[in-house]
C-alpha cells in the first residue's frame, strides 16, 4: 500500500530552497521575483542567479513542491507556485527552525545574552 | 529601462552551453529573461562589472552542480539489479583473483624445501667435491604415503645414479626427458610432475656443475628433489570450498538486498507520482 509522502522527509531544507519556498508562499511568482524575494532580509538574503533558481525550481517540480501555473503573461516569463506539499514541507521546515530558535534563546539567555 | 550589454549578453547566452541539455531547453529563455529583468535593477544598485561578475560565477558554479546532480540522478535511476549485477562481477573478480593468488602462494611455498635442499646438495658435491653418498639423504621416502621429501641423482645424460624415492615399492619413475634438455640450457627448474595416478609432485631440479678437473666417478650432472602436493592439494580444496561458500553467500545477500531496494524504490516512485 502506497503511503502518503511526509513532509518531513524533505527536512532539514537547503537555504536556496528555504528561501524559493518562503518566496512561492503568498502566491504565485515568476523567477526573477523569486531572486529578489529571496535576497531581501526577510526573504533570507539569498542572492540567486539564474542558474541556481531554475537548476533548484527544476528539483522541486520533480519533488513535487512547487508547480507551474500554466498561466503566463509572456513566453520568457512563467509563474510557479507551492503545490499543498510544498506548503507542508515549508511550514514544517518553519516549525523546525522555530524550535532550534527557541531552543538557542533558552541556552543564550541563561549565559545572560539575548538573541 | 536600458538593455544588457550585448556583448556580454551574447556570451552569457553561449554560456548556457555548460549546463545539461534538458535544463538549457527548459529554462534557457527564462534565465535570459531573468537577466534583463535583473539588469534594469542592478543599473541602480551595483556597477554593471559586479553585475556580470555575479552572474557569470553563478553559471559555473551552478552548472557545473547541475552536471553532477544530472549524473547522480543518471546512476539512481538506473535499475537497482544493474547495480547489483555491476556489484556481483566486482565480487566475483576480486574473490577469484584472491583465491587465484593464495593458490599460487600455497604452491609456491609448497616448492620451498625441495629448492633449498637442492641447492644445497649441489653445492656441497660441485664446490666442495663431497660424495654424493655422503651428501644425500640415506632414509627412504614412498611420496604416495609420507609429505617427506626424496632425491634422484643423474648424470650429465640424465642416467639415474642414486634415489631415496620408492612409489608402493617400486622405483620411482623418471621425469619426462625435456627435464634435461631445459637444464643443459637453464641451471634450475621447478615443475609439477605427476609419477603415478593420482600423485602429484611439487618437483626442483638443478644442475651440478662439477669443477672440470675432479672425477667423482661418475660425475653427477643433476639433482631432483621432490614431494608430494598432497597436503597443498587439501589445503586448495579447502580454499575453494571456502571460497565459493563466502562467493555464494555474498550473492545471496546482494540478490536479497537488490530486491527489498527494488520494491522501497518502487514504493517510493508511487508516492512521488500520486503527490503529483
Amino acid at each position: 500500500m502506497a503511503t502518503t509522502p511526509q513532509p518531513e522527509s524533505h527536512l532539514p531544507l537547503t537555504p536556496t530552497v528555504f528561501a524559493i519556498l518562503l518566496a512561492l508562499a503568498d502566491g504565485e511568482k515568476h523567477g526573477y521575483a523569486i531572486m529578489k524575494e529571496a535576497a531581501l532580509p526577510a526573504g533570507g538574503g539569498i542572492s540567486l542567479g539564474p542558474g541556481t533558481l531554475y537548476g533548484t525550481l527544476d528539483r522541486l517540480i520533480r519533488d513535487a513542491l512547487v508547480e507551474e501555473t500554466g498561466l503566463t503573461d509572456d513566453a520568457r516569463r512563467r509563474y510557479y507556485r507551492l503545490t499543498s506539499l510544498g506548503h507542508r514541507v515549508l511550514a514544517a521546515e518553519t516549525a523546525r527552525l522555530a524550535a532550534s530558535l527557541r531552543t538557542a534563546r533558552s541556552r543564550t539567555a541563561a549565559r545572560g545574552v539575548r538573541i | 529601462m536600458s538593455r544588457p550589454n550585448p556583448t556580454l549578453f551574447a556570451l552569457y547566452r553561449h554560456a548556457l552551453r555548460l549546463y545539461p541539455y534538458r535544463l538549457r531547453l527548459l529554462y534557457q529563455a527564462q534565465m535570459l529573461q531573468s537577466i534583463r529583468d535583473a539588469h534594469t535593477d542592478a543599473e541602480r544598485n551595483s556597477s554593471a562589472i559586479s553585475f556580470w561578475l555575479r552572474l557569470f560565477t553563478d553559471l559555473l558554479k551552478s552548472s557545473l552542480k547541475e552536471h553532477i546532480l544530472m549524473s547522480r540522478d543518471e546512476v539512481m535511476r538506473r535499475p537497482i539489479f544493474f547495480h547489483a549485477l555491476t556489484l556481483c562481477a566486482l565480487l566475483t573478480l576480486m574473490g577469484g583473483g584472491a583465491a587465484i593468488t593464495m593458490q599460487q602462494m600455497l604452491r609456491r611455498d609448497a616448492d620451498h624445501p625441495q629448492i633449498e635442499m637442492a641447492g644445497r646438495y649441489a653445492y656441497d658435491i660441485a664446490h666442495y667435491h663431497i660424495p654424493p653418498a655422503l651428501v644425500l639423504p640415506t632414509g627412504f621416502a614412498d611420496p604416495s604415503t609420507s609429505l617427506e621429501p626424496f632425491y634422484i641423482l643423474y648424470d650429465g645424460a640424465g642416467k639415474r645414479l642414486r634415489s631415496n624415492g620408492y612409489l608402493k615399492d617400486a622405483v620411482l619413475p623418471d621425469p619426462p626427458p625435456g627435464v634435461f634438455a631445459y637444464l643443459r640450457r637453464h641451471p634450475t627448474d621447478t615443475f609439477t610432475w605427476q609419477p603415478g595416478p593420482g600423485l602429484r609432485i611439487a618437483a626442483f631440479a638443478q644442475r651440478i656443475d662439477v669443477d672440470p678437473g675432479f672425477d667423482l666417478n661418475p660425475n653427477p650432472g643433476f639433482i631432483l628433489v621432490g614431494r608430494s602436493l598432497t597436503m597443498v592439494q587439501r589445503q586448495e580444496d579447502q580454499l575453494r570450498t571456502g571460497t565459493f561458500i563466502t562467493w555464494f553467500f555474498l550473492m545471496a545477500l546482494l540478490i536479497a538486498g537488490a530486491l527489498f531496494l527494488n520494491r522501497a524504490q518502487f514504493r517510493i516512485q508511487s508516492d512521488k507520482s500520486r503527490a503529483r
